[in-house]
């Protein structure tokens, strides 16, 4: 019977990992790969301590920390958790084990537009990491979907790559940070296309272009690379019946990092916090293993928290 | 064997900064091809691996017959080497 078991090897495990091997917890730390999201990331810039780094350096250093440690992460993917009395199973790819408290880091992924085409063409002019594929599209005509901040930080990184950047977003208003928001629109290489819906991609081999919908008109756009940073999707699945969560899946979590469900415990994206911040789901992990620690000792933080069931 | 072994990457992906640490630790030898960079190589990586993405490995074996490996991936990887 392990104390607890980690699931994700974003910052959030990652964190949370450090802190149970520092208190010598019996635990297990899972995931399918190592990093999450910082596998699709570009620069770090507003991690304390950190100047300045990339997010293929800062796992680097995360890997050292974790050496350091000694601790030992597996590569097995998670399929099911169930509740076995006071206590918890978790069926991996490869085993099965029995637990007191689990902690949920499984993070998110890029979500994706749903629309005709999109499948057909990922990898072949449709991308979901601008930082990685971004390279490939050197002089030419792309598109960005999505105005926030991830949509706005990839026209920045394709601003020296692209010959032009249409970027598109379904509302009125751009709604990144200002700072990004300036820079794109003082920028004579991107052109701003608002109240646009994208309706399909289409191509041959690879693709050619985008239909979007904007003020009740069809209209088209010839583009070869297509950019989606609409946002992400909690990698939930895997708890959707034992504890709370809300209308995106994403997991209802206390100040305490604590669930609905006594012993479970969630930190970082794939909880409802919303803010995608490295720093966030680090305190968040550190949070979860913390108080998992305090509920396995019978501590006050018994696991009654303030998620109530609706 | 292997005759060579090609790495098609750009500068900022995590993926392929993985791939060639792995491919360094392994001991294997190989090209470092930045696409971002090099023109024809994008092309010749869009033509063998028949998609955008990076990272891109290609194995040359001494029979001339070659294995594209799209992503990182460890288990095609120590299999396309013989590892």
């Amino acid at each position: 019977m392990y104390e607890t078991i980690i699931i994700g090897a974003g910052i959030a495990g990652i964190t949370a990992a450090i802190y149970a091997s520092r208190k010598r917890m019996n635990y297990l730390f899972l995931s399918n790969n190592f990093g999450g999201q910082m596998n699709i990331a570009g620069e770090v810039e507003n991690y304390p301590g950190i100047v300045k780094t990339t997010a293929a350096e800062f796992m680097k250093v995360l890997k050292k920390q974790l050496d350091y440690n000694k601790i030992k992460w597996k590569q097995e993917l998670v399929k099911e958790i169930k509740k076995t009395g006071k206590n918890f199973v978790v069926k991996s790819n490869k085993g099965e084990y029995e637990t007191q408290t689990v902690i949920i880091c499984t993070g998110a992924r890029p979500r994706r537009l749903n629309v005709p085409g999109e499948a057909k063409f990922a990898k072949k002019g449709v991308t979901y990491c601008a930082i990685c594929d971004g390279p490939i599209f050197k002089g030419m005509v792309v598109a960005v979907i999505g105005g926030g901040d991830a949509g706005l930080e990839a026209v920045d990184f394709l601003d020296n790559i692209a010959k032009k950047v249409y970027l598109l977003h379904r509302g009125p208003k751009l709604t990144a940070q200002k700072y990004l928001v300036e820079r794109v629109k003082n920028n004579p290489k991107v052109e701003v296309i608002l109240n646009a819906e994208t309706k399909g991609i289409y191509g041959k081999v690879a693709v050619q272009g985008l239909r979007y919908m904007q003020n009740g008109l069809e209209k088209d756009l010839k583009v070869k690379g297509i950019f989606v940073e609409i946002g992400r999707s909690p990698n939930t699945e895997m708890v959707k019946d034992l504890v709370e969560m809300d209308e995106h899946g994403h997991v209802k979590v206390s100040v305490q990092c604590d669930t609905s469900m006594p012993g479970i415990f969630s930190a970082g994206d794939c909880t409802d916090i919303h803010e995608y911040q490295y720093i966030i789901s680090g305190g968040q992990g550190a949070t979860a293993l913390i108080k998992a620690a305090r509920y396995i000792a019978g501590g006050v933080r018994n696991g009654k928290n303030n998620i109530k069931k609706n | 064997m292997v005759k060579e072994v090609k790495v098609f990457s750009t500068s900022a992906c995590p993926w392929c900064v993985k791939a060639k640490d792995w491919l360094k630790k392994n001991k294997v030898k190989f090209a470092d091809i930045d696409v971002g960079e090099d023109e024809k190589a994008r092309e010749e990586m869009i033509e063998k691996s028949k998609q955008m993405g990076v990272p891109v490995i290609l194995v040359v074996k001494d029979d001339g017959s070659e294995e594209v490996i799209v992503g990182f991936d460890e288990g095609k990887l120590k299999s396309a080497l013989g590892l």
